[in-house]
């Protein structure tokens, strides 16, 4: 078990030591910030102090080594445009996103998995092959054309309720609908096939045949064995509750990290998109990490395997 | 008669290991094989699974390197794996599967499969009608694909494949343990036939006795990655020297016979913790002292100069006699 | 030794009968082949440039909606057709969800195959990078690339075709590793066949129906990648449309003129849907492995 951990403790570490190195190598790909920033009408001597400034004028090694022990530090640089460190410019941004994704990870978890589990144990009723057309619809909307649905029928048509802004709770709902909605179709047809995959085992027909009640069947057996394959698909919806909301965030003008790391996009304020990218993945990465350790615990099989 | 085909001390170890910081063991699948095979002629080799025959095999062919000895061809060394001297090899020796079904292509005609050797190795595809004849199938099953052929047909269509480039080896790796016992025998006298008609030389790989000696001329015998006796099929079958072999030979079932079977103790061995001494003592019913402690190695027996890795070959033909 | 040519038995390949796609599935292709055919004869049947201005009919509703058939689909702010401008914005959707979706697939199938065919540290390296895409949503991946690298078409189908390479990556060297080890492709190679003719006459062609299942499951989301991402007005730049492109400028006009914002919306919807549903079929009738 001791083993297991180590080995994938480093993995998350290699894992992001890659992302902090992509980060960089994109960077440098991107062409001189210099010209991008000041114009390429600057004059000559702007430029040059402007790239020593930034210390653009060392050699790549240098900037990639400095890079990486700033990243370690915390130091993920100011925000080009205004200047701020982009750390703290990002973090006060989190309280806002969490405030959609953390309601909105709720709805999908109490709409999602009761849903597949209903229609696995229901199969080809008729509320299963409901449930798996509005899993489908709902994978194959995507949030925007969502969000502007319900903007247009809520706020536009019904006036209940607000179309954008951040100013009380009743301006969070129907963006906390939007994200949910869209990740419990996920969530639903996902726990469906665990769950029937599960289902048909020979242990959970051997359990049947001797004549073990059904009602125990799915809740000793059954249950326990399809949340192992879930558990990943949840880890990975916990690992982007920073990145999750970028769409919706810009449909509904809430002012959170995606919102943030749109902007910034389009303003090519390098320091904060590679702040936020550095976040999610950290964050990702994490997450990923406590699902394999909860894989471990799921799962006795796994306790002294191997990785591939 | 200069060999075909030599190996001197093949040695492969494949690591295990148990978990990412766990030690490694080393597990040796060939533990020093040498073997020689001469134009024209076949070598059975016979053991249990897991004692490291096929292995033996694809190190033969250069399919694997070796981590200690060498194999020589014609008295060149085996080239790389992969390399275009190999490649280019590879139309003077050749391999028959024991899966036939899968050691061919689904998606490719028979016709298809059995040219793509001649086509590598630029040779006339015109053969093609021939090759099929020869290992007795139909010309118009050139066209048809593996699953529309029997067991058995697809294990021509895998010899008349292996046969396209005139090899001057063949060597087989179970080639019939696949098969249903109706069509065994018909595959057997096919590579018989086929070994006289064409006059190659040929490993002959399985753990069925009796098809090693329908068409080996000598025989091998192999326990733990090690070969313990080689001899002429009929005398080591008929009074075999080693204490496995002579478990070995008592298995086969036969008409009427006396003697009892010698039933062998203890668990199948296990590579990765190969007993010290003999690798047989603790399934041995002679075990001395002495096995425990040194490895005997492979000598011709005083009496009659068949080849015995065993520290009592001498004392129990006393014995015997 | 008589070896007579084997009784005549041949065994018939297997008929199975071919059952009619569902009702769903048939809808499905059937709007799909409409979408291609509006995407093939784009200028054939467009009924003005999609770039052109009637400042007289700005913001003039459907036919049904008050409007007149001059515009079947209403205008824009600027007296655009919505009907021009959405066939082209099918166009470019199509081509780009297509070109990405297959740089993906030869991407990520060679890098699978290399893996497999040098084993070692190639393995190890594209198996990190494998890890790598997967620890990061692939839309702050691609939002972070067309910061630091600017847009243009060029790139973008590049980046969007990184969506998705590491599924054609796992599945590329998992069967390949297996066709290697005991099957028809360790033989083949066996026969002394060159690599490029191991891969591309041999495990390709066995591997491709699962590739193409992968295809057509991926094809939807990187769909809706594009359109997210010129929603956000990331993607296609104007004058080029497409159909995420057209959502987001009609957004400003969902309270006077919706009708700009729903009609791309529902081609997307439905064509998303559409492949989605094939892609499910597909996947059950070929490849039941796939997940």
């Amino acid at each position: 078990m001791l083993r297991f951990f180590t080995f994938r403790l480093l993995r998350a570490a290699v894992t992001l030591t890659m992302v902090v190195t992509f980060a960089f190598l994109v960077l440098i790909a991107s062409g001189d910030p210099a010209d991008i920033i000041m114009g390429s009408d600057a004059p000559p001597e702007a430029i040059e102090a402007f790239r020593q400034a930034w210390g653009l004028d060392r050699p790549i090694w240098v900037q990639y080594l400095s890079y990486f022990s700033a990243v370690l530090s915390g130091d993920l640089g100011r925000s080009m445009r205004d200047g701020r460190d982009a750390i703290v410019l990002v973090t006060e941004r989190i309280p806002a996103t969490l405030a959609l994704t953390l309601p909105a990870l709720a709805l999908k978890l109490v709409i999602g998995i009761p849903a597949g589990i209903y229609a696995a144990l229901h199969r080809n009723s008729l509320a299963d092959r409901m449930v798996m057309v509005l899993a489908v619809a709902g994978f194959t909307i995507p949030s925007f054309v969502l969000g502007l649905l319900l903007v247009l029928v809520f706020a536009v048509q019904l006036g209940w309720l607000p179309s954008g802004g951040q100013e009380s709770w009743r301006h969070a709902i129907l963006p906390v609908i939007t994200l949910g909605i869209g990740g419990a179709a996920v969530l639903a047809r996902f726990t469906r096939s665990a769950m029937l995959e599960v289902l048909g085992q020979p242990y959970i027909r051997t359990a049947s045949a001797k004549g073990v009640a059904w009602r125990d069947v799915v809740s000793r057996h059954a249950l326990p064995n399809a949340a192992i394959p879930t558990v990943t698909i949840i880890g990975f919806m916990v690992g982007s509750l920073l990145a999750g909301a970028v769409v919706v965030e810009s449909v509904f003008s809430w002012p959170g990290v995606g919102r943030l790391l749109v902007t910034a996009v389009a303003n090519r304020d390098l320091a904060v998109v590679q702040c936020i990218l550095l976040l999610v993945a950290a964050t990702m990465i994490t997450a990923n990490l406590v699902v394999d350790l909860l894989y471990g615990l799921l799962d006795p099989r796994l306790r002294g395997a191997r990785s591939h | 008669m200069s060999a075909l085909l030599e190996a001197q001390g093949l040695v492969r170890r494949y690591s295990m290991r148990s978990g990412l910081f766990g030690a490694s063991v080393d597990l040796r699948a060939v533990d020093g094989v040498s073997l020689t095979l001469e134009p024209g002629r076949t070598l059975g080799l016979v053991g249990e699974s897991g004692c490291g025959k096929s292995t033996t095999g694809r190190l033969v062919l250069g399919m694997e390197r070796p981590d200690a000895g060498a194999v020589r061809v014609e008295g060149r060394p085996m080239p790389a794996p992969g390399s275009a001297e190999w490649r280019r090899l590879r139309a003077r020796m050749q391999m028959v599967f024991q899966d036939p079904l899968g050691a061919l292509d689904r998606r490719l005609t028979i016709g298809a499969q059995v040219a793509e050797p001649l086509e590598i190795h630029g040779l006339d595809t015109a053969r093609v009608p021939a090759l099929l004849a020869g290992v007795g199938l139909r010309p118009d099953q050139a066209a048809r694909y593996p699953h529309e052929l029997s067991g058995g047909q697809r294990q021509r269509a895998v010899i008349a494949r292996a046969l396209a480039t005139d090899p001057a080896l063949l060597v087989c790796d179970e080639p019939i343990s696949a098969l249903d016992v109706s069509i065994q025998a018909q595959v057997m006298n096919l590579l018989q036939d086929v070994q006289e008609r064409l006059g190659l030389a040929m490993l002959f790989i399985s753990h069925d006795l009796r098809a090693v000696r329908q068409v080996s001329h000598r025989v091998a015998v192999m326990y733990l990655g090690r070969i313990v006796e080689e001899g002429e099929p009929d005398a080591v079958f008929a009074a075999p020297a080693h204490p496995y072999t002579q478990a070995l030979v008592s298995a086969i079932p036969r008409r009427g016979r006396a003697g009892g079977r010698i039933v062998l103790k203890g668990d199948p061995p296990n590579p990765a913790a190969r007993p010290s001494g003999c690798a047989f003592h603790p399934r041995c019913a002679h075990a001395i002292a002495r096995r425990r402690a040194e490895a005997p190695v492979l000598a011709p027996r005083a009496t009659d100069g068949r080849a015995v890795a065993c520290h009592l070959a001498d004392t129990m033909l006393a014995e015997a006699a | 030794m008589p070896e007579a040519p084997l009784p005549a038995v041949t065994i018939a390949p297997p008929r199975i009968a071919r059952p009619r796609p569902p009702v769903l599935v048939m809808c499905g292709l059937i709007w799909l082949a409409l979408m291609l055919a509006m995407a093939v004869l784009g200028d054939l049947i467009s009924p003005f440039p999609y770039t052109q201005m009637d400042l007289r009919n700005r913001l003039s509703p459907p036919v049904g909606f008050g409007g007149a058939w001059l515009h079947p689909l209403g205008t824009d702010e600027l007296g655009r057709d919505v009907l021009s401008r959405l066939i082209s914005s099918i166009r470019t959707s199509l081509v780009i969800a297509f070109g990405a979706t297959v740089v993906g697939a030869v991407l990520g199938t060679t890098l699978g195959f290399l893996a497999a065919h040098f084993r070692g540290i190639v393995e190890q390296a594209v198996m990190a990078l494998v890890d790598f895409s997967a620890s990061i949503p692939f839309l702050i991946l691609a939002l972070a690339v067309l910061a630091f690298l600017g847009n243009s078409m060029g790139l973008f189908v590049l980046l969007l075709g990184l969506h998705a390479w590491e599924r054609y990556a796992r599945i590329a060297r998992g069967l390949a590793l297996s066709a290697s080890a005991q099957g028809y492709a360790g033989a083949v190679r066996q026969l002394g066949a060159s690599p490029w003719r191991v891969y591309g006459r041999h495990i390709l062609p066995n591997i491709a129906s699962t590739l193409i299942v992968s295809m057509t499951l991926a094809f939807p989301e990187v769909i809706l990648l594009e359109s997210g991402l010129s929603f956000l007005g990331l993607g296609v730049q104007p004058p080029d449309t497409s159909l995420g492109n057209m959502v987001g400028y009609g957004r400003e006009y969902l309270t006077r003129a919706p009708w700009i914002l729903l009609a791309p919306a529902v081609v997307i919807v439905l064509t998303t849907l559409s492949v989605s549903l094939i892609g499910d079929w597909l996947r059950d009738r070929l490849d039941p492995t796939l997940r």
